[in-house]
């Protein structure tokens, strides 16, 4: 599927086949997630980062067949067509951003996610404490949902935030690796 | 027309969904002849499929001797069938290929998987059209809606086994039967 035809889907599976809730109800919602966590880590943000992340991961695993269902959609023939019916479709249909899909690796096994946009983290200042700045990945539940989604599709990825606009890098990124495609699994007895 | 049964495989192989329609005595041989067409025939579908594992066919043998298969003789059959023609039409017609249905004389299988490997069996008369859509309906308005997220692992197989799924199963079966 070529990247015109995912972001057609996305836009008209956005439009005609999506219940939505008001943008800012999703940002304060997901603002006292992190700030909870904070709270319960005390200040530990490699592991509110962590608890993110699987957070996310679970959202993911069910996510997927929300997404198979309301698009319709079946198998990605390779992993550039997956990263563009991720940014086009995936993250249009469920917040209403597209992130621009860039910087491939050559043996296409590796992509940024470019986010110009990213609702989860409006109007928000990290703590000026000295370290969330270099330690707190503010929107890294979206790492965990693409890994579960992903993993429930036979791919097993890795994503991670290279840098965000909140800790005063010039653009928020997203790097996603494909780390190996999950074999179906085999009934007991057959292997 | 008619529907015998329906079964929902998750991706661990686990039969997490069955339901069977025109339930008759499992512990009689059966006497009517439309009741031979639920178990008798995938019974030999799994004769002819011998690469489903020697093991489970052992299990099988001596319980289908004795008349009727218990439900998770039935649904292991079952998923060895669908997995092993499954695997075989990819071999066969590249990875993109599935197979949507095959009758015998006596029953008709639809099937239908999603990306995610979720594996939708339904089980009929040889006169029913494809049920393919129907299949996919099943998953888009009532597994994605009720069953999918009350748990994700399902463990036990019990998992999407909803009241509302459950409900909303039969009365859609319903509508097909008419």
């Amino acid at each position: 599927m070529s990247a015109t035809k995912a972001a057609r889907v996305g836009e008209d599976v956005w439009k005609t086949r999506i219940d939505k809730v008001n943008a800012e109800l999703v940002t304060l919602t997901y603002g006292s997630i992190v700030a909870q966590l904070c709270r319960d880590f005390e200040g530990d943000y490699l592991e509110v980062n962590k608890q993110l992340e699987k957070m996310g991961y679970n959202i993911g695993l069910r996510l997927i067949e929300d997404f198979l269902a309301k698009t319709n959609m079946g198998k990605c023939a390779n992993f550039r067509e997956t990263a563009e019916t991720i940014a086009k479709v995936g993250f249009k249909v469920f917040l209403n951003i597209t992130p621009t899909v860039a910087n491939w690796t050559t043996d296409n096994k590796q992509f940024s996610l470019i986010f110009e946009e990213n609702p989860l983290a409006d109007f928000v200042e990290l703590p000026d404490d000295g370290r969330a700045q270099n330690e707190l990945w503010y929107s890294n539940m979206l790492c965990g949902v693409l890994r579960g989604t992903l993993e429930m599709v036979q791919m097993q990825v890795d994503a991670h935030f290279a840098s965000d606009i909140l800790r005063g890098n010039e653009v928020t990124e997203m790097r996603v690796t494909l780390v190996r495609i999950i074999d179906d699994e085999l009934p007991p007895g057959e292997d | 027309m008619t529907i015998y049964s329906f079964y929902i495989f998750d991706r661990h192989c686990e039969c997490i969904y069955v339901k069977q329609w025109h339930q008759r005595d499992r512990t009689f041989r059966p006497t009517s002849s439309s009741a031979s067409t639920v178990d008798s025939p995938v019974a030999l579908a799994s004769d002819r499929h011998s690469s489903t594992s020697s093991k489970l066919q052992n299990e099988v043998h001596p319980s289908s001797r004795g008349g009727r298969l218990s439900v998770q003789d039935d649904a292991k059959l079952v998923f060895g069938v669908v997995f092993s023609l499954r695997n075989m039409v990819r071999k066969l017609s590249g990875p993109d290929d599935s197979f949507i249905s095959y009758r015998t004389g006596s029953y008709k299988l639809h099937y239908y998987e999603t990306a995610t490997n979720l594996k939708f069996v339904l089980l009929t008369d040889v006169k029913m059209n494809n049920l393919k859509v129907v299949l996919h309906q099943i998953y888009v308005n009532l597994y994605v809606e009720f069953g999918e997220f009350f748990s994700i692992e399902h463990p036990g197989g019990e998992g999407v086994a909803v009241e509302l799924f459950e409900m909303g199963l039969d009365s859609f079966i319903r509508t097909i039967q008419d």
